[in-house]
């Protein structure tokens, strides 16, 4: 008896299947889905690089050519969002794309090549253009020229500042 | 890939996942995303399938398994990397006893001459089983991939202004510095 | 007191307990942590005896560190829970470096089988007395004297694996096992690397025509060094993300017993908005597994119609949580200190979940209780796969399983953690020990969560989401323990410097729960094997390739069944 029961509530049931390939479906709006750089915002810092657990996205210096690559494999992204909530300039977001399949391998990358900035003492590269310009124009205008250093020089530099200024 | 026009039938094999991508697997054969009515079918031995689906990070352990397992399906195949251990080595990539996802497969498998077979990455962490038929689909031919590499460098003239305005401005406040002596700190990782 | 003897009276709290257990070692109480250290030589046996037998305790689990940076010894923590007087006792046995050899109590608590072996397997520390001393997780190619979590070895270290394939390439048959003789009969196991598994993990069934005789286990093919990985290039808050990928069923339970364990050490007190979030996404996640536990069930039992039905109802709770959380699995809410801000749950998801649960409680009534009165399931599942309640005690089962079986055990009323401090629940326990027994606390699980989750949500407070965690200070112990679906979940951490951790040790339930297995398989039909492996809800479905062998004939045959086991 039990079992015609439970045939009969399946048949009230009906056809639950959704028609996902010839159909779209409803994605809720907090999906988790592909992240994707915006390239005129993003900086060359590396916060998210440091910020991501399974090292999807990192960062190659090429002194050569003088460019800093950022580099992002989705096929490695365990889609958490620690990179979104750790960029200051808000340059990666998580889009709510799910369809992620690819032939090849290479498709699944996104570099961004951005150019280094060498220090006007010493000539070592050691970030971007990009974030020097952003930082120097959000300093007050005394600080601005010795933020153009690199942290070596800028240490030697304004150490004998600081000691002159105590007399 | 005309070959699998109607019907492509499946070998599930787990190379030490933490199920979450397996249990994506079998809700795509549950009733909500039927994938059987696309003509999918899970089998239970190598022999009878023409697609693998592949998960998990390839551990030290299940390698002689793994490699057996796709060295008995037959030609013609295909294998569908499923997951973010799969595709790339997750969240373990560089662990001492993880080949590195299905790169470090494909290298042991030129290794032993064998040819690595086509390929379909499926990333996610899991991927939700929509985006596993979608991968299906595409094995299929019958749906269109929608990522491509996309490069972005920037325009090297105005960096370079930029860059030499800064030099200037630090040169006009600081006239005639030299660059300092001390030797160079090399910061490093905390081993024990 | 009475004077010297064994028939003393017993401790009344935990500091009577900390003054009776100085004839053993010298005690050291912090909090909820009674530390033993310098047992005196030879009472080690009494102690362990005396604290999981006759104090009403439980073994929980042994833990080796290398803590040779710091204080030039190897440690080992075997960890008692002791609910009645609310402390857990950490017996702390040193190894010297130059000898490491320490005594095992396997003898008196066989639940410490496996535990002792990783041991033996990572950190190099001997046992001595120990009935099985052999490998248990790494490869078996793995070198002999290489240590993988001692502070020397590097994490990212692979070794070349040219020896692996040049045999796999000489070989042509199947077998790679030696055989073995058992009695009177040769045996001739088919070895991990056959063909036709596809599953990485395997038990092997010793019987004579249709009754099984005994059992054998060995797996641990998912080993992915997840500790060495924690210790070494991960900060605190990017281990919460390791931890929910141990397992696809079970992962934020790991992920919330890593963050109490780092919030009980480093003394921190998350705020209660948090607690009551992380309660909610907890019992989400246990009405699932249930879900997924029951579809497989009826699958192993020859039901496949009720598989399709759970799993059609299941789908209903994945979407609950993708609206909460973003995704079906892999919530991704905790970090150390409480809830990450986007996780929030306002008002407008609260209406939706409680009309959500409420329909899945319906759906779910129409269907369970007419397929739990079927007469087949009744008669394939009254009376078989019994376990008893001594023999639940001496393997230290946890969970529904010990639940089943008599044991009044769950973390969530007698250890209270998160939001369950702030309400009451309700536990089922049954004492028939059989198969139905397990079902039907499954299914009351599920009703009782459904009814939580509606009590916590009326109650939720205003109050930040996460707490302060600038400041976490070094060497220090924490225990964090929550209770999965599957039965109590340890996690031991000892933080370290420049916000790393020094060692992480998640202990998951299924670890306890898998030995008890051959004790449930003897006399028992072999048709019935896989439901019974099943039965312990052994992180997916029942345990994978199942290879049986006839001691009479002498003869192999895979009994062929699906499915994949997590590990660790």
């Amino acid at each position: 008896m039990n079992r015609i029961k439970v045939l009969l509530e399946n048949l009230r049931r009906g056809v639950v299947t959704e028609q996902y390939p010839f159909k779209p479906i409803r994605v809720p709006e907090r999906l988790r889905g592909k992240p994707v750089i915006d390239p005129d915002k993003c900086a060359g810092c590396g916060a998210c690089v440091n910020a991501c657990p399974p090292n999807a996205l990192t960062m190659r210096d090429d002194k050569h050519s003088s460019m800093r690559f950022i580099v992002l494999f989705i096929g490695r992204c365990i889609y958490c969002g620690k990179c979104e909530e750790a960029c200051p300039f808000g340059a990666i977001r998580l889009t709510r794309e799910f369809e992620l399949a690819a032939e090849n391998r290479e498709d699944l990358y996104q570099v961004v090549g951005l150019r280094l900035y060498h220090c006007p003492l010493c000539g070592e590269p050691f970030t971007t253009v990009r974030l020097i310009k952003r930082v120097v124009e959000a300093l007050p205008e005394e600080q601005r020229a010795a933020a153009t250093l690199c942290p070596r020089c800028r240490e030697s530099v304004t150490a004998h500042y600081r000691s002159y200024a105590r007399r | 890939m005309k070959l699998y026009r109607r019907s492509l039938w499946v070998f599930h094999l787990n190379s030490g996942s933490c199920n979450g991508c397996d249990i994506e697997i079998l809700n795509a054969l549950a009733p909500r995303q039927d994938a059987e009515r696309l003509g999918v079918k899970l089998v239970g031995s190598p022999r009878h399938a023409d697609a693998i689906l592949f998960t998990g990070p390839v551990t030290r352990e299940a390698l002689p398994s793994v490699v057996r397992a796709i060295q008995a399906v037959p030609e013609p195949k295909i294998v569908l990397a499923v997951g973010a251990c799969a595709c790339g080595g997750g969240i373990w990539h560089d662990s001492y006893c993880v080949l590195g996802g299905i790169q470090g497969l494909y290298r042991v498998l030129k290794s032993m001459g064998v040819a690595p077979p086509k390929t379909i990455y499926v990333p996610g962490c899991p991927p939700k089983p929509e985006a596993i038929i979608h991968g299906i689909m595409l094995a299929r031919g019958l749906a269109g991939q929608r990522q491509a590499r996309s490069e972005y460098f920037e325009e090297q003239g105005p960096a370079v202004k930029a860059e030499e305005d800064l030099h200037r401005l630090f040169h006009k406040c600081f006239p005639g510095r030299l660059p300092p002596k001390t030797a160079r700190v090399e910061w490093g990782v905390t081993r024990y | 007191m009475r004077s010297s003897g064994i028939n003393q009276v017993r401790p009344r709290n935990k500091y009577e307990l900390m003054i009776d257990l100085r004839r053993f070692g010298e005690p050291r109480l912090r909090g909820k942590y009674l530390f033993l250290s310098r047992i005196k030589s030879g009472r080690l046996r009494d102690l362990v005896d005396y604290l999981h037998w006759r104090l009403g305790g439980y073994y929980s689990t042994s833990i080796g560190v290398d803590e040779r940076p710091l204080d030039g010894y190897f440690h080992v923590y075997h960890v008692f829970v002791l609910e009645e007087y609310g402390v857990y006792v950490l017996v702390d046995l040193i190894a010297d470096p130059g000898h490491p050899v320490v005594e095992s109590i396997t003898p008196v608590v066989p639940a410490a089988n496996w535990a002792e072996r990783e041991i033996m397997d990572f950190i190099g520390v001997k046992f001595r007395g120990h009935p099985e001393p052999h490998r248990l997780i790494l490869p078996d190619d793995w070198p002999e004297n290489v240590y993988p979590l001692r502070k020397d070895y590097p994490y990212d270290d692979k070794l070349p694996t040219s020896d692996k394939i040049a045999k796999l390439v000489r070989e042509s048959s199947p077998a790679t096992w030696e055989p073995e003789a058992h009695g009177d009969h040769t045996v001739i196991p088919v070895g991990p690397y056959h063909p036709a598994l596809h599953e990485p993990e395997y038990f092997e069934l010793f019987v004579e025509g249709e009754k099984i005789v005994d059992a054998r286990y060995k797996g641990f093919m998912v080993h992915r060094g997840i500790e060495k990985i924690a210790e070494s290039r991960l900060s605190y808050n990017q281990v919460s993300f390791i931890a929910e990928r141990i397992c696809g069923i079970c992962g934020f339970t790991h992920s919330t017993a890593y963050c109490q364990a780092v919030e009980e050490a480093a003394g921190i007190d998350v705020p209660e908005r948090a607690e009551y979030i992380r309660s909610i996404l907890l019992e989400i996640e246990r009405i699932h597994s249930h879900f997924l536990w029951m579809g497989v069930a009826f699958h192993l039992l020859g039901y496949d119609t009720g598989f399709m039905i759970m799993w059609r109802l299941r789908e209903s709770i994945m979407d609950l949580a993708e609206e909460l959380t973003g995704s079906r699995k892999m919530y991704g809410a905790n970090i150390v200190g409480g809830i990450r801000d986007k996780w929030d749950i306002r008002d407008d998801k609260a209406a939706l979940i409680k009309r959500m649960l409420d329909e899945i409680r319906e759906e779910y009534l129409k269907y369970i209780p007419k397929i739990i009165s079927l007469e087949e399931i009744k008669k394939r599942t009254r009376g078989v796969g019994v376990l008893s309640r001594s023999d639940a005690r001496k393997y230290s089962v946890l969970g529904p399983h010990a639940r089943a079986s008599g044991i009044k055990t769950d973390v969530r009323k007698y250890r209270p953690y998160a939001a369950y401090k702030y309400v009451n629940v309700e536990i089922p326990v049954l004492d028939d020990g059989d198969i139905y027994a397990r079902m039907i606390v499954r299914h009351e699980e599920i009703l009782a969560s459904i009814d939580l989750i509606h009590r916590l949500l009326d109650n939720i407070p205003k109050t930040p989401l996460h707490a302060d965690t600038s400041y976490i200070p070094e060497r220090r112990h924490g225990i964090g323990c929550t209770e999965a679906p599957r039965g109590e979940d340890l996690h031991f951490v000892i933080t370290g410097r420049d916000n790393k951790l020094y060692r992480w040790r998640p202990r998951a339930p299924t670890y306890n729960n898998l030995l008890s297995v051959p004790a449930m398989l003897r006399e028992e039909y072999l048709a019935d094997a896989p439901i019974i492996i099943a039965s312990i809800d052994p992180c997916f479905s029942c345990t994978d390739h199942v290879v049986v062998v006839d001691l009479r004939s002498g003869r192999r045959r895979p009994l062929r069944t699906r499915g994949v086991v997590g590990g660790r």
